[in-house]
């Protein structure tokens, strides 16, 4: 890696924006709280982090630093509301969690930039997808869903997602390879997808958790239509209502047939039990309420005494204090890293399933986190990327962006983009 | 100084100050989003470099090969579609990888041939080889300008 | 710009080459296709998101009591429900008769204006905040006229409502026994029971005026000229088919009538005889009253809503034209019971005439923290209940009733009517309720009502008296005039 300042994003310029949009939150942060030793250091800490992270990215020859560029940003801001919330009290884990995120990514990248060599490399994805549910299946316990290593508590369920994204992406080439069984056509790689969906809604039937089945049906089903379409050069009107009407049919089915916790998630009507189930729901869209367009000021909310007032209900969290105006646009915000797509398209079919199917994950998971809390949709304890606390998802999320980052920048040689440049020819 | 009496002393300072930090946000993203245009163009002079400019000619029709695979056939998914009926549905699958274009049959019922000779195994394209698929003939040709290093 | 490129060996082809074009074949498009259409249905929902929250924060405001709340008032700005302060400062039972229909923030009733409506009572603003000004909700409900008539019930207990059936303003809607807010609910367990609800909207047994009902089901089948034709013989008692017998109030019997006469005599048998007779197939009758309303031998029927309160459906067991039980319930007795609130509101459909009364409804107006004002109320009709040719016989054979029989109590006025007795045993006691519902057809007093007074013995007021009451009140309150927006209305 030589010194070539070639990035085109990176340079001085986005850095220099990205300090300004932090240092703005930073002041209203200093505004609110005084000058006092922990707002230093909470500006200190992410106004260091972006420049080192910039002059990394500057150093470090890459095709690509949208995905990182916005990255940085979404995380340091993320940083800023962790620390803030019902007072000032630097996030450490969360920080520290967000730079391993960064650090995913592009580990991440590295391993699926070669569209060819990341889906040469689908058997170890099955392998460690199966990996995780049994480990899940196993190690999880009393039906929870966390693995406790003592100092550290892994949510393998979280990692489920990323390892799926990357089974559910398929070249055409893989499409192409039809096998037969007594006259009947198919190609065992949407077979396998079918079967991996499958184990994923038992597992979460079994562990009684339906919470992120959505977000695994969402990316298999993106999946499945892609791969669709990729024999097909659009969806005729008659299909589309054929389809339409399918998942109706299995939502309605999976709505009549779900058990009884899940049913009573379904009905719950939180306003007539305002202080048991419908708790969580009730002082978050209070919090909102009493938010209001532009919040009651960082530090004075009172959500951060509500259970998962960091995670689950986030949105409300931020709404309360920084308002329902700074939420929305934090949430635009996070929308920025997949829409990073549609400015540049991916080269590979493979790459072009990975991306979709991390934009599936994000805004589903999104979805329910926020209309969840806001009771527009059954409640459920998912996550929005990158703002929301924990080490799984944040690091999850990361993996995911580093899927957007290798569609934006493909590598289709052995040979890294810095030599193909110096080279010149192959 | 007390900064927090700020706050008190101008009745909208937060407000303000709120929206103006998060359009900010917002628009920092945009613009980088925006400066990923640029990559775009950085990007499209990097294919043509790794995908040694090659584009396919059939008289005076050029066809781009922009991504990875490049699927030929009848059928009308495909990337370049020939709506003859001596060309199969999917017909031959173009592939770049390590800096070398490879054509190869994908089930063609009629074949390929590359400079007269029908193709079994994949096979990797120079410049100026004749593809033959069905009765269309396809030179491999190489495009002209910026990002390509002669 | 085209160049030539060098011809190569045994190949003598000239080709031109063309610019160089590396765009991403459509193929590569689908996924920035699939991930736009993602993120601009995330979008949709975000806005529609927005837009919950911004027009549902007040009710969240309010139901988690975070913030302070407003004050109701009536229709000339006379406080009904006040939050901004202690209820207690008004004069001694400022409040008393209108407690179980406004209901107030203490949680006690929940079908009330205040707690069916909290969200509009919320001293808030999603651009405000909390507390950053009084919200006041202007009702149609006339105080004075509501007062007139719980003093004049005097002793007794009893519900009166009333509303305009040409607009839908709810006039009057009382019921005593009353809760009273401003004195708290300390004495709960000692309040007389029925206290903390507005028995206007609770069904209870129609007596008589259930004849209405059964002779609109007799016009809606045979038509008016053929009914109004019909005589049957009253002798005191009659003996129906299955064996059953139908007592008169009349022990002398009234002899042979035409409807009009039994209409106004009330008379038990004749109409029992109706109801068995040929003319009057008991699917008919099921048909007509499922149509009004009714939840007909257990069948399922939607309640009535008015801006929010919910009022039970009538309800009736019919099931065989011969028998008693069945009789007895078409002449409002037996398992019969109505809320005085729809027995209004039928008469709303006689007095216009139509069969589809308006829809009567008790919020006016809005007036938020910013002082904006927002009508609330509007006209708006209510389903077909039965046919025009029926409410306009009835309308007749209840003018000429009322002009017969009651011109000296409500003589000043075009009125129709029917009044009824209503037979309850309840915990071992056997009492009767006096009913009369009705409407007036005069243009300065466009009113359809229903008063009812318990256990009223002959020394009360008559039900004909307190309508009297009820319409001279509400006259002199000139409820043509829509009422003024309270906007400013509410500051003493």
């Amino acid at each position: 890696m030589s010194r070539t300042n070639t990035n085109p994003v990176s340079h001085p310029f986005l850095l220099l924006l990205v300090l300004l949009a932090h240092t703005a939150m930073l002041l209203l942060v200093l505004l609110s709280f005084g000058l006092t030793v922990e707002v230093l250091k909470l500006a200190c800490v992410v106004l260091i982090s972006d420049f080192v992270g910039a002059i990394v990215l500057q150093f470090v020859a890459q095709e690509s630093c949208t995905v990182d560029t916005v990255l940085l940003l979404v995380l340091g801001m993320s940083t800023i509301y962790q620390s803030c919330f019902g007072g000032l009290e630097f996030a450490l884990k969360h920080f520290v969690f967000g730079i391993a995120a960064f650090l995913m990514c592009q580990i991440s990248y590295v391993l699926v930039r070669n569209p060819y060599r990341a889906e040469k490399l689908k058997p170890l994805w099955y392998g460690s997808f199966f990996a995780l549910v049994i480990a899940i299946f196993f190690l999880t316990g009393s039906r929870g869903i966390w693995i406790d290593l003592g100092f550290i508590t892994i949510q393998p369920s979280e990692f489920v997602k990323p390892v799926f994204v990357l089974i559910c992406a398929s070249s055409i080439r893989t499409q192409l390879r039809k096998s037969e069984i007594g006259g009947w056509h198919f190609v065992p790689d949407n077979l396998m997808l079918l079967f991996c969906t499958a184990v994923i809604a038992g597992l979460q039937w079994y562990s009684r958790d339906l919470g992120s089945l959505p977000t695994f049906a969402a990316a298999a089903g993106c999946a499945l239509l892609l791969r669709f379409m990729y024999l097909r050069e659009k969806i005729s009107v008659r299909l589309t209502v054929v389809l339409i009407i399918g998942a109706v049919f299995v939502v309605l089915t999976a709505w009549h047939l779900a058990p009884a916790y899940v049913q009573d998630r379904l009905h719950t009507d939180i306003w007539s039990d305002m202080s048991g189930s419908g708790y969580q729901q009730v002082k978050a869209l209070t919090a909102i309420a009493e938010g209001g367009w532009f919040g009651k000021g960082a530090g004075n909310g009172t959500l951060v005494n509500v259970a998962a007032s960091r995670t689950d209900i986030v949105f409300s969290t931020i709404c309360e204090e920084w308002g329902l105006f700074t939420a929305i646009m934090t949430v635009v915000l996070v929308l920025f890293l997949p829409a990073a797509l549609l400015t540049v398209p991916p080269r590979s079919y493979y790459h072009s399933g990975l991306a979709l199917g991390v934009a599936a994950m994000f805004m589903v998971q999104m979805t329910l986190n926020i209309f969840g809390s806001c009771n527009l949709i059954p409640f459920t304890g998912v996550t929005i990327p990158f703002i929301s606390q924990g080490g799984s998802s944040m690091l999850a999320s990361g993996i995911m962006a580093g899927f957007l980052k290798a569609a934006q920048a493909p590598v289709l040689t052995g040979r890294s983009a810095a030599q193909l440049r110096k080279g010149g020819k192959a | 100084m007390d900064l927090t009496a700020l706050f008190e002393k101008y009745p909208y300072l937060r407000e303000a100050l709120t929206a103006f930090a998060v359009i900010f946000v917002d628009f920092c993203a945009l613009i980088i989003l925006i400066a990923a245009g640029r990559e775009r163009r950085r990007g499209d002079r990097l294919w043509a470099r790794e995908g040694r400019g090659y584009m396919l000619a059939m008289g005076t029709t050029f066809f781009p090969l922009g991504a990875a695979e490049i699927l030929i056939g009848r059928h009308p998914a495909a990337d370049i579609r020939f709506d003859d009926n001596e060309i199969s549905r999917f017909h031959a699958l173009l592939t770049l990888s390590n800096g070398q274009w490879t054509i190869e049959d994908i089930g063609a019922q009629n074949g390929i041939l590359v400079n007269g000779r029908r193709i079994t195994q994949p096979r990797i394209l120079r410049q100026n080889d004749q593809i033959q698929i069905g009765k269309r003939r396809l030179t491999v040709v190489r495009g002209t300008g910026k990002g390509v290093t002669a | 710009m085209p160049r030539i490129t060098p011809q190569t060996p045994g190949q003598p082809r000239i080709i031109q080459v063309p610019p160089l074009d590396v765009s991403p074949p459509r193929s590569m498009r689908r996924a920035g296709r699939g991930t736009a259409l993602l993120l601009a249905a995330f979008l949709l929902a975000l806005v529609y998101l927005i837009y919950v929250l911004v027009t549902r924060s007040a009710f969240y405001m309010a139901k988690s009591g975070q913030t302070g709340y407003g004050r109701v008032t009536d229709r000339n700005g006379d406080v009904l429900f006040d939050g901004t302060k202690p209820m207690s400062e008004y004069e001694a039972g400022h409040f008393a008769d209108v407690g179980n229909l406004i209901g107030d923030t203490s949680g006690q009733m929940s079908n009330t204006v205040v707690s069916r409506n909290i969200e509009l009572l919320a001293n808030y603003s999603f651009l405000y905040g909390k507390n950053s000004g009084t919200v006041t909700l202007q009702t149609t409900i006339s105080h004075k006229a509501t007062r007139a008539c719980y003093q004049a019930l005097g002793a007794k207990n009893g519900t009166v409502t009333a509303y305009n059936w040409k607009t839908g303003e709810m006039l009057v809607c009382m019921s005593k026994p009353c809760v009273d807010p401003a004195l708290g609910y300390d004495n709960i367990d000692s309040m007389p029971s029925g206290s903390l609800l507005c028995k206007a909207f609770s069904p209870t047994v129609p007596g008589s005026t259930q004849k209405v009902s059964t002779l609109i089901a007799a016009y809606e089948q045979n038509g008016v000229e053929a009914v109004n034709a019909l005589q049957f013989t009253c002798e005191g008692s009659w003996v129906n088919a299955s064996g059953g017998k139908i007592n008169c109030h009349n022990a002398y019997g009234h002899g042979t009538q035409t409807l009009y006469e039994a209409f106004a005599n009330s008379c038990n048998p004749y109409f029992a005889q109706l109801v068995q007779s040929r003319l009057m197939p008991l699917s008919a009758v099921i048909g007509t009253y499922t149509k009004m309303g009714y939840s007909v031998n257990g069948q399922k029927a939607e309640p009535l809503v008015m801006d929010g309160l919910t009022i039970p459906a009538a309800s009736t067991v019919l099931t065989d034209s011969n028998t008693f039980e069945t009789q007895w319930g078409c002449l409002g007795q037996g398992k019969t019971v109505v809320s005085p609130y729809q027995l209004m509101l039928w008469q709303g459909a006689i007095a216009n005439g139509s069969g589809s009364a308006v829809q009567p409804y008790i919020l006016a107006a809005h007036t938020d923290i910013e002082n904006r004002v927002t009508q609330l109320g509007r006209t708006t009709r209510t389903g077909q209940f039965f046919s025009e040719a029926a409410a306009q016989g009835v309308r007749d054979v209840e003018t000429d009733n009322a002009e017969k029989h009651y011109y000296v109590s409500l003589g000043e006025y075009r009125c129709g009517v029917k009044s009824g007795t209503a037979q309850i045993r309840q915990e071992g006691r056997e009492y009767e309720n006096s009913l009369l519902t009705g409407f007036c057809l005069d243009d300065d007093c466009p009113v359809a009502f229903c008063v009812l007074i318990e256990e009223r013995t002959g020394n009360d007021i008559s039900n004909a008296q307190l309508a009297k009451v009820l319409l001279d009140a509400l006259r002199s309150e000139n409820i043509t005039k829509t009422a003024p927006p309270a906007a400013s209305a509410a500051g003493g």
